[in-house]
């Protein structure tokens, strides 16, 4: 992700988003959740419904484990990657690099939520409609595979990749740490370890019949560390209105709508 | 850094940079807010969401606003405050429809194979447009908070009559009488089942008339504003750009 588009060798201004890598993490994520929503029809009611049968060790539990073996690699070369190219002159760019490179941060930034969406919500809700029918007889089941093992430990890649792009490559995130970032990564992150007190509670209450009973709830409060995004984005949006401002330019970076500067409509 | 701050110098290259700004960071906004706000509903008010036996004249009216007013409020103050949008519950509602209709099909219908005028989300929507429309009018988070959020609970149980009444129509069966959504309940037995028997099938719930609606709306009012305020401390907690040297 780190080379935005050919125009950008022109004028600085053309070409920033980058359609064809926005169009290629779009797809790719894509292909990836259809891959995984396409197995599930073909094998969760035929060989997902019993643990003990050695059909679901075949098609999901090896699912399970290629998927961890996959993340693991996945992690450890995007991770490497983005710390062993790092930019050991990151408080000497120029303007114009830097905003080069925030538009390469959002591109990170659009690749994770994209995953959020398909985690939190396509696949998080999907796994309703299956505790409603069926009754779980272990951990990992055709819909906890594919939403626990997978979604998530994906936008966690994706998450602290945007993180480490950040840290590494652009001065006012690698000069301090962005909290609202922070929280915004680490939060979902969380959701991951929250599994754990999950599987922990269902396997002493069985308590897939209710979906809102408080033992979800550890993913209900770090689900709203999503909104760190908030913060982050102000963050973003201040340091662009740096970026672009123009000679004799009046900078406004607090309170921005506020004629008078007071914390008016409150 | 470097000391010269700018990386342009026309108007119209800073144009075109907002121009794409806007481009990337709108997707990156819908989407997390749809995937934050569904989470977040699924887990505090799903099951009353999910099916349309459970939603009943008590607990789905109360339910319902009280949790999906968080993101609204919290969306407000970040969007209002800083940028004056005066859309954030439209934004969160919104997102969060097209986040439970996109599952319902694909998975409650498509998988589960659940008929779907059964799985049919609640219609939030009008609530957030009155939301909204009293920020934009009132230009006041204080204002939206005390009358925006009461109307928000109020009006949840109105904007579902047209979709919910013809499941509340009471029929006999096998000489019990119950609502058709309650029918198309019991054919399909799910592992929730024993928690509607509690919860929802339980007697003083299952009025077919009387107060019991108006009274739930206006208490998912009362709480709702409350819910409003406190959420709008928390969006002013997550909108804060504090930076440190070391966590």
């Amino acid at each position: 992700m780190s080379t935005p588009s050919e125009a950008m060798s022109g004028d600085i201004s053309k070409g920033l988003i980058g359609g064809k890598r926005i169009a290629i993490i779009f797809f790719a994520v894509l292909a990836v959740m259809m891959a995984w929503r396409v197995y599930q029809q073909l094998f969760a009611w035929d060989m997902g419904m019993d643990s003990f049968e050695p059909e679901f060790q075949t098609y999901w539990m090896n699912l399970l484990y290629g998927q961890w073996i996959v993340e693991f690699v996945l992690a450890a070369v995007i991770w490497g990657y983005l710390l062993k190219t790092r930019d050991k002159d990151v408080f000497n760019i120029t303007p114009q690099e830097e905003l080069k490179r925030m538009f390469t941060l959002l591109a990170w930034l659009f690749c994770y939520v994209w995953i959020v969406y398909w985690a939190a919500s396509f696949f998080a809700e999907q796994d309703a409609s299956w505790h409603q029918v069926t009754v779980r007889d272990t951990d990992f089941t055709p819909s906890h595979i594919v939403l626990f093992y997978g979604t998530m430990p994906a936008y966690i890649l994706a998450g602290v990749g945007a993180f480490l792009y950040a840290r590494t490559r652009l001065p006012q995130f690698a000069e301090n740490i962005s909290i609202p970032f922070l929280v915004a990564v680490v939060g979902p992150f969380m959701i991951l370890p929250n599994v754990g007190l999950n599987e922990w509670g269902h396997t002493f209450w069985f308590m897939e019949e209710l979906f809102t009973a408080p033992l979800h709830w550890g993913f209900v409060v770090l689900g709203w560390t999503a909104l760190g995004l908030g913060g982050l984005l102000i963050q973003v949006v201040l340091r662009m209105i740096t970026l672009t401002q123009l000679d004799g330019e009046v900078l406004v970076t607090e309170h921005m709508n506020d004629e008078d500067g007071s914390k008016s409509g409150y | 850094m470097s000391a010269v701050h700018t990386a342009i110098t026309t108007a119209e290259q800073q144009h075109r940079i907002y121009k794409a700004f806007d481009w990337i960071i709108i997707p990156i906004v819908v989407l997390v807010i749809i995937g934050a706000n569904h989470i977040h509903a699924m887990l505090t008010m799903g099951d009353w969401d999910f099916w349309i036996d459970w939603k009943d004249r008590r607990w789905w009216v109360t339910v319902t606003p009280i949790a999906l007013i968080f993101f609204p409020a919290a969306l407000h103050y970040i969007l209002w405050n800083n940028f004056r949008l005066p859309f954030g519950a439209t934004l969160a509602t919104a997102g969060l429809l097209i986040g439970e209709w996109a599952n319902r099909i694909a998975n409650f219908v498509g998988w589960a194979y659940f008929p779907l005028n059964m799985v049919v989300p609640a219609e939030i929507i009008p609530m957030a447009l009155c939301l909204d429309a009293i920020l934009l009018i009132s230009r006041s988070l204080t204002m939206t908070g005390v009358l925006g959020a009461m109307l928000w609970g109020i009006i949840f149980y109105p904007a579902n009559w047209v979709i919910i009444a013809p499941f509340h129509v009471p029929i006999e069966y096998n000489g019990t009488m119950m609502s058709l959504a309650d029918l198309i309940g019991y054919n399909y037995v799910r592992t929730g089942t024993p928690e509607y028997i509690r919860i929802i099938e339980e007697g003083t719930l299952r009025t077919f008339g009387e107060d019991v609606t108006p009274v739930s709306a206006f208490f998912a009012g009362f709480i709702s504003v409350g819910a409003y305020f406190l959420w709008l401390g928390i969006g002013k907690w997550f909108g804060l750009t504090t930076w440190m040297k070391r966590v």
